[in-house]
């Protein structure tokens, strides 16, 4: 195992061009701090695009061992990470093809199909209060991983890593309009399907009116049952 | 800018969350939002729903996970250097 608290450690303030700097004059172990910096970053859109955890695992060490190798190669032209998030996806992207179970989306058609969201009611105010972090987060990685695979990546560049449009879509190999439009369709899914967790329980008018629709149904059943008998 | 329909309003609903298009665009949203109950409610739980996905920072990488990335990244460490 690496000690993750070795001497020669990177500040906060060093930047990954420094890091890769000194990996590159020789100082091989720099690379573990720009391991360390982006694992987590490498793991969630390796998942995104896989879906599974295993598969996740395999490209993340993959894309690493790769960019280690390839570092020569980074030109500076784009920040550190969004060269490391391209390997990843690369990785994750060609595993996903090579997998007998794959099949491929046929995208524009169900990029057309518009998404009408459902619930319409309010939200509750503090979802953390009523469930705490834990199982919020719980529920949130639930509905991503629910994601098809073309929404999920998507959503995952943008909403949580914080990537940009533009480069989201270089990431995955798509147009930045193909991307605005899973997108939109990704986060109109997601909202669908916290809002079972998070809306509002009917109010007592609701109640009241639902109770009434019962009542109404079933006396009109016991006048039609009178009116045949 | 000509009255926006629910079906255009969603449409734009990216714009909206990410604060980006135009003035015009955003005064069009909003003014059918200030109208529209549903799509005030999507809009508006659109917004939560991003917000509360960075809030709970989802996915960590499992301990188990790391620690056979770094056993892996040791042995390639050890063996090679990057290509120049």
């Amino acid at each position: 195992m690496i000690d993750q608290r070795k001497s020669g450690e990177p500040g906060p303030e060093e930047d990954d061009f420094a890091l890769a700097d000194r990996v590159l004059k020789g100082e091989r172990r720099a690379f573990e701090a720009l391991v360390r910096r982006h694992e987590r970053r490498v793991f969630r859109v390796t998942l995104a695009v896989l879906g599974n955890f295993e598969d996740a695992e395999e490209a993340m060490q993959e894309a690493f061992v790769k960019a280690y190798r390839n570092l020569g190669q980074f030109r500076r032209e784009a920040r550190f990470t969004t060269w490391l998030t391209r390997i990843a996806i690369n990785e994750a992207l060609q595993k996903r093809e090579s997998r007998k179970d794959y099949v491929s989306l046929d995208e524009s058609r169900e990029i057309e199909r518009q998404f009408a969201p459902r619930r319409t009611e309010s939200w509750r105010a503090d979802p953390e209060k009523l469930y705490g972090k834990q199982e919020l987060r719980q529920i949130v990685e639930t509905a991503i991983q629910g994601l098809p695979a073309i929404y999920r990546e998507a959503f995952v560049l943008r909403d949580v890593e914080e990537m940009s449009a533009e480069e989201a879509a270089e990431a995955i190999g798509i147009t930045v309009g193909a991307l605005k439009s899973r997108l939109l369709r990704a986060r109109l899914m997601m909202r669908e399907t916290l809002a079972a967790s998070l809306e509002e329980p009917p109010t007592l008018g609701k109640q009241i009116l639902h109770k009434a629709e019962g009542i109404g149904i079933s006396v009109a059943l016991r006048v039609m049952r009178g009116v045949r008998g | 800018m000509k009255m926006m329909d629910c079906r255009d309003v969603l449409a734009n609903l990216s714009c909206y969350v990410d604060g980006d298009g135009s003035v015009e665009l955003r005064k069009a949203l909003e003014d059918h939002i200030a109208h529209c109950r549903p799509c005030r409610v999507v809009f508006d739980t659109t917004g939560k729903t991003l917000r509360i996905v960075l809030d709970v920072e989802p996915f960590q990488v499992p301990l188990a996970v790391s620690a056979r990335l770094y056993t892996r990244l040791e042995r390639v460490l050890a063996e090679e250097s990057p290509v120049r």
